[in-house]
């Protein structure tokens, strides 16, 4: 059975997401933030009249060392751009994620359930690896990332 | 019957916060905060207000946010009782039908009680400040 993913890169990887509903991709912009939230949250981005929380999901996976705690100067503006938002909505919750790039949409077969090789990746949030091409693709698991807390 | 609400909106290094009108008793300029080494550290003093010491919390403190203290003491009504919050500037009256949106899942810590929901401000997103979560 295939379904369609929508894949991206984080740090040089490649991750999926299932396609569930609308989405949307736009370019990184500035969230509204949310003082004493997750740290891997950016923020609050109001988007044709909804509300998606944005999530940096590098620093979610644990794919780079978290930040220090409290406030950090903001990253100079160069650093950002490039980077896209992919809107989402999982059981009715919306929601973004910044990817680094998006890479296309495609149907695969379900992943299987391996965790062999998520070095460096928080498994819980990985609902399988996916082969394709000898790229190895983790997909993410949507409910989880919302959940993450 | 669409009754509209009034907010306050105050800003905290630039970014904007709501508190309702119904439960501001007054704005003032910081004044006479005195030190009180038997409240904890959360706090930023004691003021007196209406013949009584009311405790004094900088919002800015409160939410991890660097910078001053604040140009303006709002005396509030809270469920615990009334306090004064050292915010960076109030901005202006705003009145509205919006029913606040609830912030989204996945964003906070659910023990977190500090934001009643959001509010759409000029193109801003402007967080609903909930009065009663703010005291310890």
């Amino acid at each position: 059975m295939t379904t369609n993913y929508l894949l991206f890169l984080l740090s040089g990887r490649l991750f999926g997401v299932k396609l569930d509903g609308a989405i949307e991709i736009v370019p990184w912009r500035p969230s509204r933030r949310v003082p004493l939230s997750f740290s891997y949250v950016e923020g609050l981005l109001d988007y044709r009249g909804v509300v998606y929380p944005v999530f940096n999901i590098v620093q979610q996976l644990g794919l780079t060392k978290p930040g220090p705690i409290g406030f950090t100067a903001d990253e100079p503006a160069g650093a950002r751009s490039g980077q896209s938002i992919i809107l989402l909505e999982v059981k009715k919750n919306p929601f973004g994620i910044v990817v680094d790039s998006v890479v296309k949409m495609t149907p695969l077969t379900s992943p299987t359930a391996g965790t062999a090789k998520l070095q460096g990746v928080d498994p819980k949030l990985v609902q399988g690896i996916v082969y394709e091409d000898d790229n190895e693709i983790m997909i993410l698991d949507g409910e989880r990332l919302l959940h993450a807390g | 019957m669409a009754e509209g609400t009034r907010y306050l909106i105050l800003s905290l290094q630039g970014e904007g916060y709501a508190i309702p009108i119904s439960r501001l008793l007054e704005i003032t300029v910081p004044r006479d905060i005195q030190k009180d080494k038997s409240l904890s550290e959360m706090f930023e003093g004691k003021c007196e207000f209406r013949g009584k010491f009311v405790p004094v919390l900088n919002l800015k403190k409160i939410f991890n946010l660097p910078g001053s203290k604040g140009t303006a003491l709002l005396m509030v009504q809270s469920a615990k009782g009334t306090m004064g919050l050292l915010v960076d500037e109030v901005s202006e009256i705003f009145d509205t039908a919006q029913k606040p949106a609830p912030v989204p899942a996945g964003v906070l810590n659910p023990s977190m009680r500090y934001y009643n929901g959001i509010l759409r401000h000029r193109d801003n997103l402007v967080l609903l400040l909930n009065e009663d979560g703010l005291l310890p």
